[in-house]
């Protein structure tokens, strides 16, 4: 067992980092956050320097690592334009692959996921936007909820209910996924303001009336969307994770800072128990979750996914993230709640909810494990 | 007497829910207004520590109870009520004091000295007949006068010649300025030589007031949560019928009921100081725990300020950084218990 990382992955860190140093003023974290305003041009700068390498998901790992340790609102930004092209990538037609997902990939244009609505997000299977078949196309009805990159998406892949459940038992049976063009006639996005944190990044509610979608917009199979979901959410939950690592990492360099800086001594250049024990606290869960994040992206990553280590990650490194983030601010007192450690505290949370809240997690954890169905 | 306490706990509610219920929103993205200031005067809150008459002895259990009870709707209120009554347990000129409790003027008073993580990057100095410098972390900065202590020790009571400089980010009380302020003043009191003496001995009397904000927190943040809990559906079933949120709220209003049941025993105590230490760390535990748990059951509604339990988390940790120094506060308990100085290495 080898615990060092790749060289690939050494230099994917280290080209974020340095990006992020360049980029990520303080001052356009703040106005983005203080405004509500996507970072387009950075997200257009990104693309330019190919900050993501999308042919080595070891290496997008560990570039969001250090793009959210620099700023969370700023480096989720920047590394969501290509959410849910893995829909596409695994089961979307040679069409939709040509048509719109290289086009994401190269950094040409933005997508997004439309799974919750307004009456529910942990239960996928409660969607009721309807897809009806009309002809050689669909009619999609209904809204969807909280959508990022909901007003600057060229497309979304959509899950819509294309047939009645045959049980109430079983309404994750009928379900269809399509891609969704924001040009069609009948869509609307209206932007969410006042979210807590990641402030950045662009959240809206969609609204369907009568939106055509041409067949073969369809993903893979009519019927199937619910399983291409959450095999989707099974791969887009390691990201997360490494959303996780960054956050609280980044947290951990504030405090390390404060410490090195910090006239809290108890002896002559000796800090106060206290604020090692936070350190060494914050520190040991970043660490416990980064191994279980890459235990997870290494089953992944080499196609046998294990969705109970997935979501362990998911779980315990959106926790961590948290925690990192609420002790920091804790040991800092006022020099960190007047810096940007408060916004890393807001923008953390998210991480607790978003891709499946912590106790979604705990449930898919729980209840396959219970079936023997993956773990260790 | 406890039925004049019952009345007050019913005319703060009823405040709330008049003036600040529906603006809630509105105080947090435009600030305390006049009116709402003037309303509160009018009601006494801003007056607890100034009763003409009475002296400066503040009814512990009334302000507690009007703190709490304002926290739960608008934190930023609660902290702005709880300024100014320190402010009037400080200031001594008589025509400020009636100026600042009948709310035609306001005062703040500066904690940064007594709080963690403090090191001061800007000066404020008396030199001969003025003050002048900076003065950072100032709550509620938009004040007429302001309470600070300056470096050489003094407690001083600016009246003119300072203004804003540059604002701080606000995690919370987001109703209320937070900036640093600029100072070139010739009119202004010392109030007391040795300052820092004077300000720490005001604050620790404050911690019963605190806690109640905390309290307050706690409880507006949870109520959000449990009728969230009773409409809201997943998997076809309430989100009450669930055990982890059911018994996480439950527990969570457990612990909340006892903290409650504190205050208004130690309250009633002649000497309570290591009691208000007691209930003020475990509040803070508590307001940002509960207030943590309640966003959570919203799930992605939480997130917004719309349903208006996004600002209990800021606040809770705002309030415990703002109006709390665990480190020293903790150290100060340790010696209570352990009798002699402890908690320090
Ligand atoms: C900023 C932001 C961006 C987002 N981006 C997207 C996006 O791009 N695409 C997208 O499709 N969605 C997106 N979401 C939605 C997000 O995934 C959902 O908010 C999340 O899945 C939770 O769903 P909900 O909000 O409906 O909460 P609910 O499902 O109503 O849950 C409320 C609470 O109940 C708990 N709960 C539910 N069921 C149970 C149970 N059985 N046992 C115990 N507890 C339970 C939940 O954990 C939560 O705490 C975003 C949300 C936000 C806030």
């Amino acid at each position: 067992m080898d615990f060092d990382e790749m060289d690939d992955m050494k230099e994917a860190r280290e080209r974020a980092r340095t990006f992020a140093e360049k980029y990520f003023t303080e001052e356009l974290a703040e106005s983005a956050d203080r405004d509500e305003k996507f970072p387009m041009d950075l997200v257009e700068i990104s693309r330019k320097e190919k900050i993501l390498d999308f042919s080595n998901p070891w290496k997008i790992l560990v570039s969001i690592e250090e793009l959210c340790r620099r700023d969370p609102g700023l480096g989720i930004s920047v590394t969501i334009t290509a959410f849910g092209s893995e829909n596409l990538m695994l089961f979307g037609s040679d069409y939709l692959k040509e048509h719109y997902m290289n086009s994401v990939l190269e950094g040409k244009k933005t997508m997004g996921l439309g799974v919750t609505e307004a009456g529910g997000g942990s239960d996928v299977s409660s969607v009721r936007t309807e897809a009806k078949k009309e002809g050689d196309h669909y009619v999609l009805n209904g809204g969807k909820m909280f959508i990022s990159n909901g007003q600057i998406a060229d497309f979304f892949v959509v899950l819509a209910r294309t047939s009645p459940p045959p049980s109430p038992e079983k309404r994750h049976r009928g379900l269809s996924t399509f891609v969704v063009e924001s040009s069609a006639p009948g869509f609307t996005a209206n932007k969410l303001h006042g979210k807590l944190g990641v402030r950045a990044t662009n959240t809206a509610e969609l609204i369907f009336d009568n939106v055509k979608v041409p067949e073969q917009n369809l993903i893979g199979e009519e019927g199937k969307g619910f399983y291409y979901i959450m095999t989707f959410f099974n791969i887009s939950r390691i990201y997360v994770a490494a959303q996780g690592l960054g956050i609280a990492q980044g947290a951990l360099d504030r405090m390390m800072e404060f410490a090195k800086n910090s006239t809290n001594l108890a002896n002559e250049g000796d800090l106060k128990e206290e604020i090692h024990f936070a350190i060494a606290e914050v520190a040991t869960r970043i660490e416990a979750a980064r191994n279980i994040t890459y235990k997870a992206a290494s089953y992944l990553f080499n196609f046998n996914p294990n969705p109970v280590v997935t979501s362990m990650a998911k779980y315990y490194a959106a926790e961590t993230a948290v925690f990192a983030a609420k002790k920091a601010l804790e040991i800092t007192g006022l020099t960190g709640i007047t810096s940007k450690l408060e916004r890393v505290y807001r923008d953390s949370k998210i991480l607790e909810i978003w891709e499946g809240t912590s106790e979604v997690e705990k449930l898919i954890i729980s209840r396959m494990m219970t079936k023997n169905q993956g773990g260790n | 007497m406890e039925e004049e306490y019952g009345i007050l706990e019913n005319t703060v509610r009823d405040f709330s829910a008049k003036f600040i219920e529906n603006n809630a929103l509105k105080i947090e993205n435009e600030g305390i207004n006049e009116t709402l200031i003037r309303s509160l005067a009018e009601q006494g809150f801003l007056s607890m520590a100034y009763q003409q008459g009475v002296g400066k002895a503040i009814d512990m259990k009334a302000f507690a109870l009007i703190l709490e009870n304002l926290a739960k709707t608008s934190p930023s209120v609660a902290v702005k009520v709880l300024l100014t009554n320190l402010f009037l347990t400080l200031a001594t000129e008589e025509s400020i004091l009636n100026e600042v409790s009948s709310g035609s003027k306001s005062g703040t008073v500066v904690l940064s000295e007594l709080l963690g993580g403090y090191s001061p990057k800007e000066r404020l100095a008396i030199n001969g007949n003025r003050i002048q410098g900076k003065k950072e972390f100032v709550v509620d900065s938009d004040a007429s006068f302001i309470i600070t202590l300056v470096d050489s020790g003094e407690l001083v009571l600016l009246k003119s010649g300072f203004s804003k400089d540059a604002k701080h980010k606000r995690l919370g009380f987001r109703g209320l300025d937070f900036s640093t302020i600029s100072v070139n003043s010739d009119n202004f009191d010392v109030i007391a030589k040795n300052g820092l003496v004077e300000l720490r001995n005001a604050y620790s009397r404050m911690a019963i007031p605190i806690a109640a904000i905390a309290i307050g927190i706690a409880e507006g943040s949870i109520s959000k949560a449990v009728e969230y809990a009773k409409v809201r559906m997943a998997f076809n079933h309430y989100l009450k019928d669930f055990q982890p949120i059911a018994f996480n709220l439950s527990s969570n209003l457990a612990e909340l009921s006892m903290l409650k049941q504190y205050l208004s025993y130690i309250v009633g105590l002649e000497k309570n100081s290591t009691e208000a230490l007691f209930l003020k760390t475990r509040s803070m535990e508590a307001a940002k725990e509960i207030s943590k748990n309640a966003l959570q059951t919203h799930g992605g509604y939480g997130y917004l300020e719309d349903f208006g339990v996004e600002k209990f988390y800021r606040d809770s940790m705002a309030l415990s950084i703002l109006f709390y120094n665990e480190e020293k506060e903790m150290e100060q308990l340790s010696e209570y218990v352990f009798d002699s100085k402890a908690g320090f290495v």
